[in-house]
């Protein structure tokens, strides 16, 4: 079997996919002609809400679904005439939980290790370490049925890492967990990908794709609306957005009586707000407070803060993304760092 | 053939872990076994001419056998694996699917031999006398066993085409009939005319005839071979199709 790499900016790609399609039956179709390219270790970024078809890209390029359209390469390659060369160059943690409840930590990594060729003494050494690596030594010989959610996720984990992967498949891996273990997933995210392991990594959580990934996707209704690193797609919205929370209020009216505002780039309708893409937020807000006192328009809390991922993924779709300020990224201290926005109530 | 034993020994550590999922599959026989023999032991003494001076329990005998190998359970521990994910985890492996077929039909002999093993020997305990010897008994149990892998294929094929726990689960009714339209009473030429040429169309009643040969008459080479043959013929179609199955799952 010949690899075919090619090119990309001096690095090869790990993921290629040109026109990746899959229609379910009646119609449906769940991923439409999605062209992508991924680098050798790279962490890549799928971010999109339940149902964008994430989980269908990840099982085509993971051989458990073929295309009906298009075709890809992983690890150079092909996803379809080449299943079994990909499927000993990946290792794959899909979003429900892989793991037997009947066997223990150990065996179930063990077993893993000799589905790979790792057998005898080399198996149960690799089984350990990836134990160690996971810290779950002390729970090894327990059945997984006993495990917490974040347990199972770090064997699951550890499962896809027997045979020292070219790439690693994680499908929306942090979905469900608390916020501690969802820290511990990622420290253990960024040390696979130091070792040279490329990620394709689906997420909802749009503080996972702004930590983790070098570079992203947003996927909706089956199509890439946006690609990029995370600094690029919040900045090319501008330097500031504020939020104006309509409670309401007739945003077409509320859009009029904010009017042309010095430093206003664009202005994109949300659910029940306005979001105003400005130079300068903190400057705008007086103004706006103003001009809506002025017209007599009375809306909700108007926040000021840089753009994030969410705003970048309103620009994309015309929605926010669900799930988006759920608590998530303030109880993992994560966005608060970064945001400082001012809530003002005219 | 390293992936088939590693395979195979996990689902032999699911049977043993999981005794609740086995228990009940000899509870059934062994049940049918003591109340058949309770109720026309008196009808059939062992003067009877078909039982060749054995009592009625070694007539019943091979039925309860039937009883103990058709089992739902391989299906079920299947779309329970479905279920879970576990099979997608497994299908990623550079492993041939097939294998996992194998491995759990492998896993299934075992559980055969087993259970078959203690119906035998409860058999044996009522009163039963292998004819055939040490041996013949040997037979039987394999015979018993190698029937029960050949109609996990069965099982196996509904799991994966359903992907439903209840649908698997209730699949196991469906051996009712074919356990019924047989000689399971008396021999064929007891039954009524309509339920003789039944029986005779039931593949089941061959496998039921060549095992009872074994306790009752002693080495009957003929019935074994076609005992032998309709295993082998339904384990071919059975397992093929689910073999099949799995090789084109979600393509």
């Amino acid at each position: 079997m010949e690899r075919r790499l090619t090119e990309n900016n001096g690095k090869d790609p790990a993921i290629e996919a040109r026109g990746l399609t899959r229609t379910f039956k009646g119609d449906v179709e769940a991923v439409r002609s999605v062209d992508l390219r991924v680098s050798e270790g790279e962490i890549f970024g799928f971010l999109g809400p339940n149902g964008a078809g994430k989980s269908t890209m990840v099982r085509m390029l993971c051989t458990l679904l073929p295309p009906t359209d298009g075709s890809a390469s992983v690890a150079g390659y092909d996803v379809v005439s080449d299943g079994d060369e990909v499927r000993r160059s990946i290792g794959v943690a899909l979003q429900e939980i892989g793991l037997d409840p009947v066997q223990s930590g150990r065996e179930l990594l063990e077993l893993q290790c000799g589905l790979y060729g790792i057998t005898g003494a080399a198996g149960r050494e690799r089984a350990s370490e990836l134990l160690e690596l996971v810290g779950l030594t002390d729970a090894a010989e327990r059945r997984t049925k006993t495990y917490s959610g974040g347990m199972k996720r770090r064997l699951d984990l550890a499962s896809a890492l027997v045979h020292q992967p070219e790439v690693l498949f994680l499908d929306e891996p942090t979905t469900g967990l608390d916020p501690a273990s969802r820290l511990t997933i990622w420290e253990e995210v960024r040390s696979i990908n130091a070792t040279g392991t490329t990620i394709f990594l689906t997420t909802q959580y749009l503080e996972e794709a702004d930590e983790l990934c070098e570079r992203l996707a947003i996927i909706d209704h089956g199509e890439i609306v946006a690609e990029g690193t995370p600094e690029k797609l919040k900045g090319d919205l501008g330097n500031d957005v504020v939020t104006v929370q309509l409670k309401g209020a007739d945003p077409a009216k509320t859009q009029a009586a904010i009017g042309e505002l010095p430093g206003l780039e664009r202005v994109v309708p949300a659910e029940d707000a306005l979001a105003l893409y400005v130079e300068d937020g903190a400057a705008s807000i007086a103004a706006i407070v103003g001009r809506l006192h002025a017209a007599g328009v009375d809306v909700g809390a108007i926040a000021v803060d840089q753009p994030s991922l969410d705003d970048a993924f309103l620009e994309a779709t015309g929605r926010r993304l669900e799930g988006a300020g759920d608590g998530d990224g303030e109880d993992l201290g994560v966005e608060q760092d970064e945001a400082a926005a001012r809530v003002l109530t005219p | 053939m390293t992936e088939v034993l590693l395979l195979g020994r996990r689902a032999v550590r699911e049977v043993i872990r999981y005794p609740e999922a086995t228990i009940p599959t000899l509870f059934i026989p062994l049940f049918f076994l003591a109340v058949n023999i309770g109720q026309v032991s008196k009808t059939f003494p062992s003067t009877t001419p078909f039982l060749n001076g054995q009592g009625y329990v070694a007539f019943q005998l091979p039925v309860s056998l039937m009883f103990a190998v058709a089992t739902a359970t391989t299906g079920l521990a299947l779309v329970t694996e479905i279920d879970s994910g576990y099979f997608d985890k497994l299908l990623v492996a550079p492993i041939r699917r097939t294998s996992l077929i194998v491995g759990r039909l492998g896993a299934d002999l075992v559980r055969g031999v087993a259970a078959s093993t203690v119906v035998l020997l409860a058999g044996i305990a009522f009163g039963a006398h292998v004819e055939s010897g040490v041996l013949g008994a040997i037979v039987c149990v394999l015979l018993a066993s190698f029937f029960g892998v050949a109609y996990a294929g069965f099982g196996i094929l509904v799991a994966l085409t359903t992907r439903n726990v209840q649908a698997t689960n209730t699949s196991f009714l469906l051996f009712f009939p074919l356990l019924f339209l047989t000689p399971n009473f008396v021999p064929f030429d007891r039954l009524s005319p309509v339920m003789e040429t039944l029986a005779r169309l039931n593949p089941v009643s061959y496998v039921i005839v060549g095992i009872r040969s074994l306790i009752i008459d002693g080495w009957v080479v003929d019935k074994i071979l076609v005992c032998i043959g309709v295993i082998l013929v339904m384990g071919v179609v059975l397992i093929g199709l689910s073999l099949r199955a799995i090789k084109t799952y979600d393509s």
